[in-house]
């Protein structure tokens, strides 16, 4: 009994030490790994700067996020896509959400095959690869892009992800406007039926560092994924052929291109869920890389917490201020222009 | 031919026998090989700093030996005064229906799918509550450690010679006197080798908490209605990135673990004869 | 009933285990009733998994009953005879100074974290059964339908069947080691007498204790089938129903663990994983009672 209460004692102790110490505010975040390294950088390098509020981001796909974000379990969330409208009335039920843009990346597609360097495809066969239809790396679909490549005849696996992923809703919506049968066999959305798992071809990875861990160690494997962990673990990237024609790879100029060649439309933050996630997907231009897309940055207008409210408020200006910066942008991202900043700027000045 | 199937049998059994437990030496070696490396690099840091970005070193995996702390005092606050008396009553009234039903319902509850225990803390406490939770967390490992601590009081109790009891009733003692002041203190050992026993497992536990503790490896302990991580939770969420610097920490976070486990673990069970696991 | 006052007053501690368990129970159903509505049954007889936001939901977890059940019994059908032969071992052959360590070695092993399995399972065990078993196997035997699922990942249901049996082998073991040892000595030199080898009264004696050995081979059905973290990590997590022990697939307690976390933003998910959880609730439930029964009933008629 007697060591009961010792022990009862120390654990008040401990979590009034931890409160009475120094003011340190934390906030929470959850969602999309499109973002993630790039929220890593930021988080890293915010903290430095401001010692008294700590940010925790964990990355579960922005299904996840926005899972969290309706049970109003982080303060924060990140999504690729824009809420659908369904979800955000769902968020109005428990306040004013807010949605903006807060980085642009790209999704590419990566493979592991023993003693291929480089690749193209059109995004039809992309399609047709996902959906199961092409079974061999040395199909004629692919044979007849890559002249002169050595194609192992060995099927293709093909990895994706397990859990609700805005990456995937960015892909497969991609997939679809170029592929009717995808469209109809598949569809678009962060959650699909992928029929290379009933073929026995499929692996599933939880959040982009799981999918991207299956594919280094399966030879053989396909995946899609975001830019910025293919630069990090060197994977090999398959050029795209774009609306216009030319196969590209994806990198910062290919992605401003993409950017640059479509007028966005940027609705006002507290209608986030009328924004479409494939503006800017199959993009005009000649040098435009088809699969780029924002990711975006969920917030609420109020936190019944004034000390929470101030720190989300001072965590997103400096992302869309400072963190802008070529200096704190991660490899495989590329910053908003200032007008699209702005949007978001605008928003988080209405957080209390 | 009798005399051959009786040698192929004893080696039969024998390799049955190095088979069962040679996997539990590798896992020992494995963890060691990979874990102590971890640690020495790592040094004191890996013990108080906290999780770092991917690609960035070993920091450390101080928030979650805390937490791990935190939930299991946590779990043992809430579970043990209401599984010791259960076990009491197992104990006391072996012959009604309750306490059979009770001791059935403990054994049942002791090899319960314990993923279940944690959505069902999720749904009752952690939505309500609009946030994950220490608190959660610790009510989940609460459920489980119970039914063990409930068993092993209910067993040391009943080994206890009659006589005991007998004479203290003899002397006139009330029920409730000779329970709580002679018995439990005859029992002690055995109840306190079952509350440890209960520690070293929930200490362990991982799926309860998938769904209820939400895990935080970068800030300490912040109130038992916030976040909080633990060591099993984060090897768990380690194990599935593809970063190398995550694998490394979470071969050294296993290593931590294991020692935590067998520091609680080995001492009782080897100075007690039998252990209900 | 005799009723004292003592008895009152702890009454209401033990109805809390009670109502804990009732309470997990009622939710589980209540929590399950959306999906019962709108699918009947087909949520436990269908492999499909359609999320969609936009009302077009449809989920069915057989794949997950198929892969908990069938990692379960290969982990039930290797633990067999390692959990005989090494009860055996231990009462009738160790030498004294043995007997012991190898008791606590099993304590030790059914006590251990699961996350360390789970580590060891993903980061040793599958790419060693990868190498030395699936890939020979599959090169030479892929026409026997057990072998026809090519190893890419080695995350399949063979890796997490032997990962689960070197968890529950020592969990069985305990139990019968404990009926095989309290076997009346009458018995074993009864057989000696009759002129036996060690084999043949070996195998009498073993028939003595049967039900024994079929309790803790439930108990240890029940153990694997709930077993979330280490299993998780190696069977590879694909909605699949295959029947090659090479191809990954799904258990329902992994399948949980996996989707929850984004399941609050489909109007069904959370329905469809309570009613996969209340699925692994009954199993386990039944394979549990069913053991304890045994074991009860046996140690009775021993008495």
């Amino acid at each position: 009994m007697k060591r009961a209460l010792i022990l009862l004692l120390a654990v008040a102790l401990l979590g009034c030490a931890q409160h009475g110490q120094k003011q340190v505010v934390v906030i929470h975040g959850s969602g999309a790994t499109f973002p993630l390294p790039q929220m890593q950088k930021w988080i890293a390098d915010f903290e430095k700067t401001h010692p008294n509020i700590k940010v925790e981001y964990v990355g579960k796909g922005s299904g996840g996020g926005q899972n969290d974000f309706k049970q109003g379990l982080v303060e924060f969330a990140c999504s690729d896509p824009p809420v659908s409208k369904g979800m955000w009335m769902q968020f109005e039920k428990r306040g004013q959400p807010l949605q903006f843009p807060m980085i642009l990346g790209a999704v590419v597609v990566a493979y592991n095959v023993p003693g291929v360097d480089h690749l193209k495809l059109d995004g039809k066969t992309i399609a047709d690869i996902f959906m199961g239809k092409v079974v061999y790396w040395d199909d004629p679909e692919i044979k007849s892009q890559n002249p002169g490549v050595n194609l192992p005849h060995k099927k293709i696996i093909v990895i994706h992800r397990a859990d609700s992923s805005g990456t995937t809703k960015i892909f497969t919506s991609y997939l679809c406007l170029v592929s009717e049968e995808f469209k109809e066999k598949v569809g678009s959305g962060k959650l699909v039926n992928w029929p290379v798992d009933k073929m026995g071809r499929g692996l599933a990875g939880e959040g982009n560092p799981g999918v991207v861990a299956i594919l280094k160690q399966t030879p053989y494997s396909i995946a899609y994924t975001e830019l910025a962990y293919a630069l990090k673990e060197n994977l090999k990237i398959v050029a795209i052929k774009n609306r216009d024609g030319n196969y590209v790879l994806p990198n910062e100029t290919t992605i401003k291109d993409a950017f640059k060649a479509v007028k966005a439309f940027i609705p006002p933050p507290d209608k986030g869920y009328e924004e479409d996630v494939s503006q800017f997907l199959n993009a005009p231009g000649k040098e435009a890389y088809p699969l780029v897309a924002f990711s975006h940055a969920l917030v609420w207008k109020h936190y019944s917490n004034p000390d929470v409210a101030k720190a989300v408020k001072e965590f997103w200006t400096w992302v869309l201020t400072e963190g802008q910066k070529s200096e704190h942008i991660v490899k495989g991202y590329v910053p908003l222009p200032k007008d699209v900043a702005e949007i978001g700027l605008k928003a988080v000045q209405q957080i209390s | 031919m009798r005399k051959l199937k009786d040698r192929l049998f004893v080696a039969y059994v024998v390799l049955a026998t190095v088979l069962t437990i040679l996997p539990l030496f590798h896992i020992l070696y494995c963890v060691f090989a990979n874990g102590v490396p971890v640690l020495l690099k790592g040094g004191l840091e890996f013990l108080t700093g906290t999780l770092p970005a991917p690609g960035e070193g070993l920091g450390g995996i101080g928030p979650a030996i805390v937490g791990t702390f935190v939930l299991t005092v946590l779990a043992t606050l809430m579970g043990l005064p209401i599984a010791v008396l259960t076990g009491v009553f197992s104990a006391e009234y072996p012959n009604s229906v309750i306490g059979k039903a009770t001791r059935t319902l403990l054994l049942i509850m002791m090899e319960f799918p314990t993923i279940l225990v944690g959505l069902f803390v999720m749904d009752i406490l952690v939505i309500p509550m609009g946030s994950y939770s220490a608190l959660a967390g610790a009510l989940a490992l609460a459920i489980v450690m119970m039914p063990y601590v409930a068993v092993y009081t209910e067993q040391s109790l009943r080994e206890i010679p009659s006589r005991y009891r007998e004479g203290a009733f003899a002397l006139g003692l009330r029920r409730r006197t000779v329970v709580f002041r002679i018995m439990m203190n005859l029992a002690r050992k055995g109840i306190l080798t079952g509350i440890l026993i209960g520690i070293a497992k929930v200490a362990g536990e991982t799926a309860p908490l998938l769904f209820t503790a939400g895990g935080s490896y970068t800030v300490y302990f912040q109130g038992i209605d916030r976040p909080i991580g633990a060591i099993p939770l984060l090897i768990y969420q380690l194990v599935q990135q593809p970063y190398e610097n995550y694998h490394e920490i979470a071969w050294g976070a296993s290593l931590v673990l294991m020692l935590i486990f067998l520091a609680i673990f080995l001492p009782i069970r080897l100075s007690v004869k039998e252990v209900k696991l | 009933m005799k009723m004292d006052r003592f008895k009152l007053a702890l009454l209401p501690v033990t109805s809390v285990v009670f109502g804990i368990f009732l309470l997990m129970l009622i939710v589980y159903f209540t929590a399950s009733l959306p999906i019962f509505e709108k699918e009947g049954l087909a949520i436990y007889t269908t492999n499909v998994w359609k999320a969609s936001e936009t009302g077009q939901e449809f989920y069915g977890v057989l794949a997950a009953i198929y892969g908990s059940l069938y990692t379960s019994i290969i982990a039930i059908l290797i633990a067999i005879p390692l959990s005989i032969g090494f009860a055996i071992f231990i009462v009738d052959y160790a030498p004294k100074r043995l007997k012991e360590p190898l008791i606590v070695a099993t304590d030790i092993m059914a006590g251990l974290p699961t996350i360390l399995y789970g580590i060891w399972g993903a980061f040793v065990l599958v790419p060693f059964l990868k190498k030395f078993v699936m890939e020979p196997l599959y090169e030479h035997f892929s026409f026997i339908p057990l072998f026809s699922y090519p190893p890419l990942t080695g995350y399949s249901y063979l890796s997490a069947g032997v990962l689960l049996a070197i968890m529950v082998t020592p969990f069985a073991c305990a139990i019968i080691r404990e009926a095989y040892r309290m076997i009346p000595q009458v018995y074993r030199e009864g057989a000696f007498a009759l002129g036996l080898t060690r084999f043949e009264a070996t195998k009498v004696l073993l028939g003595y204790i049967k039900p024994s050995i079929l309790a803790g081979l439930l108990l240890a059905f029940g153990r694997a089938i709930g077993e979330t973290v280490a299993v998780s990590l190696v069977v590879g997590n694909t909605f699949n129903i295959n029947p090659s022990l090479f191809a990954p697939g799904y258990t329902i307690s992994s399948l949980i663990a996996n989707q929850f976390g984004n399941a609050f933003i489909y109007k069904y998910m959370p329905s469809a994983l309570f009613a996969a959880g209340l699925a692994l609730f009954v199993i386990g439930l039944v394979v549990n009672v069913a053991g304890l029964l045994l074991l009860r009933r046996w140690s009775y008629a021993k008495a």
